[in-house]
């Protein structure tokens, strides 16, 4: 792992992490999902636990936290990394950033681009564009449309991929599905009982009967909708939108005036996040926010980047904001946590040196 | 050269396979010593058979150790990596039906479709602590259909014997099996998902792409495939 990068790295985040090659596969698998199964290389144990060759060490440095950390703390690191996954390169070196605990979250999303730029300029990359997406504004427009709870949440899980996005959105548009009658829920309730007694299910295994009556009460609820073509037009507007970051204000609030909507703090913070960048020389028209940009895993929550050269298929480093993934690692307390990874090939591919 | 044919070795498969190859005009013959997997067809020096385990076949066809096989769909695309690039579906054979399919508890009732699945799955965590669990032996059938569905959260674990008693045995919620009329699902009080059928496997005569190829083994190939006439 090449000393240049690490070193400077370790003088904007002081504290190193040391990961071991051999990780539990679990954290993995429970996180990002049986998907992840494919693009990790998996082992066993004598007896029988799963192990995975390090595939990347943002959920590693978040478990290590939570063990060995209790104040905010900004960690870096680097080394070798294994994902089956890829198509060319399935070994190579990865280095970067997390910041964990800090509450100020615009501060420390600021921070971590404007480190991330800093890092990728002494490689050599001194004109990368940077994509931005932000989470929680599609949450505010999905808040907006008073969509039933169902179809929000399933509005939110496809953030982040287009096709499915699209296709459920055409899906609401033509919407309503045949009605669907219910019993009342104490009816439901014991219905469900009897067929899970004589199904051998215990009721506390999992789905209780009073979790599946009520969403097959919700389900019925909305069986019935349709979302109006007005309410479609105005996500499919709202996904389209795509401009340097010191424009996307003047967009969104025209955005907002035209359709009914109001962005309340969101817009707000995303004039702060400009100004701090400014304060850290970061040029902002090299930044684009796109708002349909996103991540399909449920542990993001807020601002996702990544960043390109010009002519180059491979992001060259990216990273966002996280604030679920150590609750779902097991912590009692929400972490709020930040960071972004630099992958050492493809800045090598585009030109630049570690 | 001669041509390989990998044809199960034991069961229904064994049986049907015979018959269907008998009726097309190539009578298998049995080995020579009980103890021997290699025959041959009668009057034909250009065609060896080799009769093996339906899941053997698969990775055989796979090596290219093998030119041809007779094993199920099924089988064939959850061992087969890259199935299509490796091998040639040359003809289905018209036996072994058998789907592969997501099925729930029957007292899932608001559950019918992958998307109600999906939902179920996106709440799992939140609602019963810990991920949505799905047995199966089929994983890469499981996760490419998932995908395919938007669905990443859940867990596969690994179903060794009767995936069907897993919900009852409280080891997963739902399953991934392979079923022919559907009656063992019905009778562990489960049930299939409307859009929930994986795949409609059937048995079928593969052609391995990795193995070597002369003009006279394609030539053999073509009679055969024509012969079989399904």
């Amino acid at each position: 792992m090449p000393d240049t990068l690490l070193a400077h790295l370790r003088s904007v985040a002081p504290v190193v992490a040391a990961i071991p090659y051999l990780q539990p596969a679990d954290p993995f698998l429970e996180t990002a999902g049986e998907d992840m199964r494919r693009r990790i290389y998996l082992t066993e144990t004598a007896n029988g636990e799963l192990r995975c060759i390090r595939p990347e060490f943002t959920i590693p440095i978040c478990l290590d936290y939570l063990k060995n950390h209790s104040q905010p703390r900004r960690i870096s690191y680097g080394g070798a990394v294994f994902q089956q996954g890829r198509k060319d390169n399935t070994e190579f070196n990865q280095a970067g950033l997390e910041d964990l605990g800090n509450t100020d979250s615009i501060a420390a999303d600021v921070a971590c681009m404007a480190d991330m730029l800093d890092a990728l300029a002494r490689c050599g990359l001194n004109n990368v564009v940077v994509t931005l997406g932000q989470q929680q504004v599609f949450q505010v427009v999905v808040a907006g449309l008073e969509l039933p709870p169902t179809l929000a949440q399933r509005l939110m899980r496809n953030f982040g991929a287009p096709q499915q996005l699209s296709a459920q959105i055409s899906a609401m548009e033509d919407g309503r599905g045949p009605e669907i009658a219910v019993e009342d829920e104490d009816t439901l309730i014991e219905r469900v009982e009897v067929m899970m007694k004589s199904a051998g299910l215990s009721p506390r295994a999992g789905r209780s009967p009073r979790d599946i009556a009520a969403r097959m009460r919700q389900k019925a609820q909305e069986a019935r909708f349709s979302l109006s073509a007005e309410r479609a037009d105005i996500l499919r507007r709202y996904l389209a939108i795509e401009a340097p970051l010191d424009e996307v204000s003047g967009q969104l609030e025209r955005f907002a005036k035209s359709s009914g909507l109001a962005f309340g703090p969101a817009l707000q913070n995303l004039e702060t996040s400009l100004q701090q960048l400014r304060a850290r020389d970061v040029e902002v028209d090299q930044l684009m926010f796109k708002a349909s940009f996103g991540r399909k895993l449920d542990y993001y929550t807020g601002l996702l980047f990544e960043a390109r050269v010009d002519g180059f298929e491979h992001a060259v480093a990216g990273g966002g904001r996280y604030d679920r993934l150590c609750t779902l690692l097991g912590s009692k307390v929400p972490v709020p946590a930040v960071g972004f990874s630099i992958s050492c090939d493809r800045v090598l591919e585009a030109g630049g040196s570690v | 050269m001669t041509l390989t044919i990998a044809v199960p070795s034991k069961g229904r498969l064994k049986e049907k396979t015979l018959e269907v190859f008998s009726a097309a005009g190539f009578d298998i013959e049995p080995p020579v010593d009980a103890r021997s997997y290699q025959t041959r067809v009668t009057g034909r020096n250009d065609i060896e058979i080799a009769f093996l385990s339906a899941s053997e076949i698969a990775r055989e066809l796979a090596a290219g150790s093998v030119h041809l096989g007779v094993t199920g769909e099924d089988l064939a695309r959850e061992t087969i990596h890259n199935t299509d690039d490796v091998v040639d579906f040359v003809a289905p054979l018209g036996f072994g039906h058998a789907d592969v399919v997501v099925a729930v508890p029957d007292a899932w009732i608001d559950v019918d479709t992958m998307a109600d699945l999906d939902d179920v799955a996106a709440t799992y965590r939140a609602t019963c602590g810990r991920r949505l669990r799905v047995a199966t032996k089929y994983w890469q059938l499981t996760q490419a259909f998932f995908r395919h569905h938007g669905i990443g959260v859940y867990r596969i674990v690994e179903s060794l014997g009767a995936t069907e008693g897993a919900p009852a045995a409280g080891s997963a919620d739902a399953i991934v099996d392979i079923t022919s009329t559907g009656s063992t699902i019905k009778a562990n009080n489960l049930k299939i998902l409307e859009d929930g059928i994986i795949l409609k496997s059937q048995a079928n005569l593969i052609a391995s792409k990795r193995a070597g190829w002369d003009a006279a083994d394609r030539q053999t190939m073509d009679e055969i495939s024509k012969a079989l006439n399904v």
